[in-house]
Parts: structure tokens; sequence; C-alpha cells
């Protein structure tokens, strides 16, 4: 006689009241790798870091930097707090973000720039080398990004 | 209508065609298991990064699941209460496709966390969800399909006479 769907779904839930009562033993009973059963802070979730297509951008010493050139456009890719705080003059802001990548060439082609320089916060990996790359990755020309990032350029301003 | 449908069910040869397909998904997912009982804080990470359950539900989740698996697997493979087990396999299978397609629909880069809790080893993809599919379709005929199956349950259904 086979069992019918009631007996089944009694079976199902028996086990699996049985299965909750050996995890949490086994969990109570491990000397490692236990974890509490709810979670007291959020999980760090780690997201790759996107691969990169397309021509790497130059890069330009800070010395090579020549402010007001005709044609060349400036671009900050600090956060917004950080370009209100110093920004070279004419720069535009694109904070870049690589978990959120935006199409920041848009913003770039609108400009008819002939000549891209694009500044970040010089760390590691430094933000404007990531959308330097970005942007040079969606075909846009003459694109370099200030090694340093900001910065060096500040140090060279006050010299 | 109900009287082809009562003949396939009836049918003795199902028990012989899904031995194999409860021999395969049995021990996938005891396979499956192995990696989060002996890792839970990494496979509550791997549920974690699905983005779909609340965070006071992921341990709890990671902690039992792994073990209904276990048991599930189990009972499918010997033949013991195999339909409840492949009750609870086609409910996982459910979740579990839910799960998947939520990820993929989010475009979320990440690893299955089916075998290991690495993307390098198990990223997901419409094939996963294939996979899924086929592994959900043989709990559903062994549920449905397999009503005196080989093994335990036959066994002891004899000696009750």
């Amino acid at each position: 006689m086979p069992p019918t769907w009631f007996s089944v779904l009694r079976d199902a839930t028996i086990v699996m009241v049985l299965s909750a009562g050996v995890a949490l033993s086994a969990n109570a009973l491990r000397s490692s790798r236990s974890i509490s059963l709810v979670a007291e802070q959020e999980y760090e979730i780690l997201v790759p870091c996107p691969e990169f297509e397309g021509k790497p951008a130059a890069a330009l010493a800070p010395e090579k930097v020549k402010r007001g050139e005709e044609g060349t456009l400036f671009v900050d890719a600090r956060e917004r707090e950080d370009y209100d705080g110093w920004h070279l003059p004419g720069a535009i802001s694109i904070p870049y973000d690589y978990l959120e990548p935006k199409p920041e060439e848009k913003k770039v082609l609108r400009t008819h720039a002939r000549k891209v320089v694009v500044y970040g916060d010089g760390d590691e990996p430094d933000s404007g080398q990531q959308l330097a790359n970005a942007i040079s990755g969606k075909g846009v020309k003459n694109v370099c990004f200030v090694r340093g990032g900001a910065p060096a350029l500040r140090k060279r301003g006050r010299k | 209508m109900t009287g082809i449908l009562d003949r396939a069910l009836s049918w003795r040869g199902h028990a012989v065609l899904a031995l194999p397909a409860r021999l395969y998904l049995g021990f996938v997912f005891i396979y499956a298991c192995v990696h989060k009982i002996a890792d839970p804080g990494g496979f509550a990470l791997d549920v974690a990064t699905y983005q779909l359950l609340p965070l006071q539900l992921v341990n709890i989740t990671a902690l039992i699941l792994p073990w209904v698996e276990l048991f599930a697997g189990v009972m499918i493979v010997i033949g013991l209460r195999t339909r409840a087990a492949a009750f609870l396999i086609t409910g996982m299978m459910l979740v579990f496709m839910v799960a998947l397609g939520w990820a993929l629909h989010q475009d979320l880069d990440m690893s299955c966390g089916c075998f290991a809790s690495s993307s390098e080893h198990d990223p997901i993809s419409s094939l996963t969800m294939l996979r899924d599919a086929g592994w959900l379709a043989l709990a559903v005929y062994v549920l449905v399909f397999d009503r005196v199956p080989l093994g335990l349950d036959r066994l002891l259904a004899r000696r009750r006479g």
C-alpha cells in the first residue's frame, strides 16, 4: 500500500524537525566553527572586482599636467565631498564606484574634449586610474590618469 | 482519463526506473551537504550573499538546511520513507531555484554555494538553473510515480505482511 499524501507530509515534517534537532545539537557541541543562531552583524559580502576590458589609460606625471590647456577635460574621480573640498579649476566630478559602475563615458563624450585627464584619490587602487580605464575601455580616446591622484596635484600646486 | 492516470501510476516498472534517479539524487545531496556541515560559517556567508533572507534567518537556515539535505539524501538512497525524502528534495530544489533565479535577476556574480564556497568552483549561471531543473524533475518523478520503491520501504512493508 503506497503512502498517502498525508503520511508523506507527516514524514517530511518529522525529518525536518529531526534535522533541526541534530543541526542545533551538532552546532552546540562543536568546539570550533560553531556559529550563533542569529547573525549579530551583517555579513560582508565580497563582490569580485570587474575585469578590465579595452585599452588601459596612460599614466601622466603630476608635473606634466598643464592647466587651462584648450580641449582638455579634467575629471575628478573622488567622492563628491572630496571634490567640494578641493578640485582642479574647471574639473568635473564623476565619483567612481566600481561596485556600481555607471556609463561615465557619456558625461565625458558630451564635452567633446580632445583629451581627458582623470585624477582620483591616489590610493591603491587609484580611483582615477580605475575611472580612466573604464572610460578608455568604452572607446574614448586620449584618456590618461594623473599618477598619485589629487594628493600629488595638490603637493605640486603648493611648490 | 482517471483510468489512464491510475494505470500510469500503478505501473510496477517505476520502481526500477526511479532507482537510478534516487541513487543519483541521493548522492548529489549527500555530497552537497558535506562542506556545508563542515563549515557552517562559510555556508552562512553563501546564504547571505543571495540577499534573499533577512539577517535573522541566515544562520539558522545555514545550520539546518544541510542536515535536511543529508537526511533526505540518505533516505532516498536506502529507500526509507522514499516519497517523504523526494518531497523534501522537491521542496529544496524549488527553494534553490527561486534563490538562483533571484540572484541571476539581480546579476549577482557569486558562487552557487551548492557544493563549495567559492565562485571559482561553482559560479551561478543559467546552466545552474537548468541543472537544478533536471534534479527537480527527477525528484518530482520519484515523488509522484515511485509509489512502492525498492529499498527499506518495500522490505518493511513485506515484513508487516
